[in-house]
């Protein structure tokens, strides 16, 4: 390795490389702030690019798009509700509760911070423990993996805690809305009421443009505000949440990116459920949990370092076993293997040069990400002066065209106003739109892992019980799953008592929510 | 209001120049369509852009690339087989996907529903284990599979796919039962092979020269060996008669303007026969083979019959 450190580094401060990083940085963000451009598409649009590149230089700058999009993604769901890409859904939970409050520059500034601390630990990940961590992550097959979706749908009944049973019907409709399509296991179409591109299923990311975005435009429309949110940029927010976020949030930072890492490299899930699970492990280990989903800086700080931690994760077995963690690496992959470039241990040895550069880059990357992001979170942040009726034609426009541009195809834009209408319905009578997206998210991982699971049976005479507890990673998996839907009880318990013993009333919290 | 008058009618003028300049000017006078049936950055639309890179070498209008994924490529094929047979929109194809998806999951188009310009890929399917797996031949799973109903774990990349023939094909032909294990993709079906999930797999060479150091390729299912791993053997010369293809190849809208047919036919040939080309597949792993439309169409029909009978078979049509 060390032969390598000092070429890979000579990489790095070539003009031409800290350009692309920049550049890649500043789309990606842009990309994946819009909602309905996701960072799977942005890097995938720029792939063509990389063909006219050096090897070193195009897998620099897919690098960087991927890492701005994921953190861009934030940018939507702190401004706009929005999750500007999957990985973002969590970020909503507390990230728009902190933009209603008057307090988006905080929101942007923790999400910044948190991403570029996510980012790094996973590349740290990356670099010291890719060959133990990708032997490891290859014992999630289909039990592992199926157990670990439930444990993320188990995070319904944490969210909701206060109305259990709305969470779980949202959820339940949910997973009901992604059995449209092809049945994974039979290979045969279901509920596409005669009409074909139905079988296709309904694309995860135009439902949730619609469930987040396009309902949030009606019910502003409907609330006769002037703007979006009372917002006054605060002298010195951005030392004083690097501050917060160095003090208060470090056990919740370094907790989260490590989820983000370890999620991150198993090949059936990505950012989408990273970023669910560390937000749940944060309420979970708080001791005020009850201020989650108001607009608390450890819940949007869990999300967002997680999902940026993922993409290290994810790099780790792309690189050595040729498998992707994510939907972006896959597409990184394919950039690679058109150069010529054979993944696999020896990817370190025989291209050492190029893997190490592309390493550092990413250390690089995440810290450019702070001055880039910082930049470009000014300009966002105007949104929010911009009178809401332009505000909300433009989010039409975006929602439609992001979510045509996703499969180039009619069907999605009606997915779009659909779901904005039941959106908006569903948060009339308070049913929960984020465990909805979690249902539709999480619905088709469930059924195809235990699918794997009813296949695996079969060979060994047993039914699929025989198959869950085979292993000891799904065992612990399934105890921390059923852990996970006790919490809430304990929760209320704790809460009741404490109101209880002091009657001073709950402690301190961020919310004006 | 008379200026807005005289500018309506300039512009109709024009319209009507161009439209019918179109149609007397020689094809291709515009960029032509290229659908492509899946993502971005897939093994099908890296080989599209190899194509592409060579396209601009012989033919003076640009290709623009239009990506419809969905269904296993089905939402793309159905835009192909349902565009303007003008020579204005062409696409990837894949085969068996659009043989199968038409009888299983009653798919718009069928196989008469294109005409083929040529085949670019001939990928063929490969018996694959772990480095460190007990199997050391095609001949040692199979016995282990006879004697062990049902034990031996074979993923699959499927339903309904060229994966999930070959493996009826093998049950049905040396007759033993085993367990197929069914994967969304290749990248899935890679991993659970390493992880031991599955012992066996039956995959794509394009993409076990993904992992290529850490599983053994035991045997390969075409008719002769595959320079990209000349030391595999075929199943032939193992003692089992099985061939199995994966094929990419290009294709227009039935009823395509024979002028444009002949001169797509032309260009793509003129492409397959491009030492840079050639150089290129190889480079990205994409086992080249080169058939004319009429050869391609042949196999494909070929193909059908077969295909027909081992679903029926099998159970899975009727």
């Amino acid at each position: 390795m060390t032969e390598f450190i000092v070429p890979a580094l000579g990489h790095l401060i070539e003009p031409w490389n800290i350009i692309l990083m920049v550049a890649g940085l500043t789309g990606g963000i842009i990309v994946g702030a819009l909602p309905g451009l996701t960072a799977t598409m942005g890097v995938a649009l720029m792939v063509p690019a990389t063909f006219a590149m050096n090897p070193t230089s195009g897998l620099i700058m897919l690098g960087a798009i991927y890492v701005g999009a994921i953190y861009g993604g934030s940018n939507s769901a702190v401004l706009i509700c929005t999750p500007g890409t999957p990985s973002s859904v969590a970020t909503t939970f507390d990230g728009w509760p902190m933009c209603k409050a008057g307090r988006a520059d905080f929101g942007l500034y923790t999400s910044l911070v948190s991403s570029a601390f996510g980012g790094i630990i996973g590349t740290v990940g990356l670099l010291f423990l890719a060959a133990p961590l990708a032997r490891f992550a290859l014992n999630f097959g289909g039990p592992e993996n199926f157990w670990l979706c439930l444990f993320g749908l188990s995070t319904i009944a944490v969210m909701s805690s206060d109305n259990m049973m709305k969470g779980v019907l949202s959820g339940a409709f949910g997973i009901l809305i992604s059995t449209v399509g092809l049945d994974p296991n039979a290979g045969i179409p279901r509920f596409t009421f005669g009409y074909y591109p139905l079988v296709q299923g309904i694309e995860v990311i135009p439902a949730m443009i619609g469930l987040f975005s396009f309902s949030q435009v009606l019910y502003l429309i409907g609330s006769h505000k002037p703007f979006i949110a009372e917002f006054t940029p605060t002298k010195g927010a951005f030392m004083q949440v690097t501050r917060e976020l160095a003090t208060k949030c470090k056990v919740v930072l370094m907790r989260s990116s490590l989820i983000g890492t370890l999620v991150g490299m198993l090949p059936g899930a990505g950012g989408e459920i990273a970023s669910i699970i560390a937000y749940n492990e944060s309420k979970r280990w708080d001791k005020h949990p009850e201020k989650y989903g108001k607009g608390s800086i450890e819940g949007l700080a869990s999300s967002e370092s997680a999902n940026n931690a993922v993409i290290g994760g994810a790099l780790i077995p792309m690189l050595t076993l040729g498998i992707p963690g994510s939907a972006v690496a896959a597409v990184i992959l394919g950039a690679l293997m058109a150069k010529g470039i054979q993944p696999g241990f020896k990817v370190f040895t025989t291209t050492g040069d190029l893997a190490y550069a592309f390493i550092f880059s990413q250390f690089a990357v995440n810290l450019l990400m702070l001055p880039v992001g910082y930049l470009l979170a000014k300009v966002m942040a105007k949104l929010l002066s911009i009178r809401l009726t332009f505000v909300a034609i433009a989010i039409v426009m975006l929602s439609v065209i992001g979510s045509y541009a996703i499969r180039n195809n009619m069907l999605d834009v009606w997915i779009v106003i659909i779901f904005g209408v039941i959106g908006y319905f569903a948060s009339r009578v308070s049913l929960d739109t984020g465990a909805m997206a979690l249902g539709i998210i999480l619905g088709p991982m469930i059924e195809e892992n235990l699918g794997k699971c009813v296949d695996i049976s079969k060979s060994l005479d047993g039914s699929v019980f025989d198959v869950f507890f085979a292993s000891n990673i799904t065992i612990i998996l399934m105890l921390m799953t059923a852990l996970s839907f006790v919490t809430p009880l304990i929760m209320n318990k704790r809460k009741k008592r404490r109101n209880a013993a002091c009657a001073c009333g709950t402690p301190k919290e961020d919310g004006h929510a | 209001m008379k200026k807005r008058f005289t500018l309506r009618l300039l512009l109709a003028f024009l319209l009507i120049i161009s439209i019918s300049g179109a149609a007397y000017a020689e094809y291709p006078d515009s960029p032509i369509n290229m659908i492509i049936a899946f993502s971005a950055g897939g093994s099908s639309d890296v080989q599209a852009r190899i194509t592409q890179k060579y396209w601009n070498k012989y033919s003076k209008q640009r290709l623009v690339f239009v990506y419809k994924p969905g269904a296993g490529g089905a939402i793309g094929f159905s835009e192909i087989a349902l565009a303007k047979p003008d020579g204005y929109t062409i696409g990837g194809l894949n085969v068996p996907h659009i043989i199968l998806q038409p009888l299983v999951q009653r798919a718009p188009f069928s196989i008469d529903s294109f005409e083929y310009i040529c085949q670019a890929v001939n990928d063929p399917q490969v018996v694959a284990v772990r480095k460190d797996s007990k199997f050391k031949s095609v001949k040692e799973i199979f016995a282990f599979a006879a004697a062990n109903p049902k034990k031996l774990r074979i993923g699959l990349v499927g339903p309904n796919s060229g994966h999930h023939l070959m493996f009826l094909e093998v049950i049905e032909k040396f007759k033993f039962p085993a367990s197929p294990v069914f994967y969304k993709g290749s990248a899935d079906q890679n991993a659970a092979l390493l992880g031991g999930e599955v012992d066996v797999m039956f995959g794509n060479l394009n993409d076990v020269m993904r992992s290529r150091d850490e599983l053994n390729i035991l045997g390969i299912a075409s008719e002769k060996r595959n320079a990209f791993v000349p030391e595999v053997k075929t199943m032939r010369e193992l003692g089992f008669d099985v061939v199995s293809y994966i094929r990419r190849a290009f294709a227009a809208p039935k009823g395509v303007d024979k002028k444009a047919l002949a001169y797509l036919t032309d260009v793509f040939k003129k492409i397959a026969a491009d030492p840079g080309y050639l150089a290129d597949m190889k480079k990205a792993g994409q086992p080249e083979e080169y058939l004319d439309g009429s050869a391609f169409s042949k196999v494909v029909h070929d193909q059908y019959q077969h295909d027909k009978a081992a679903l029926q078979k099998a159970g899975l049509i009727k």
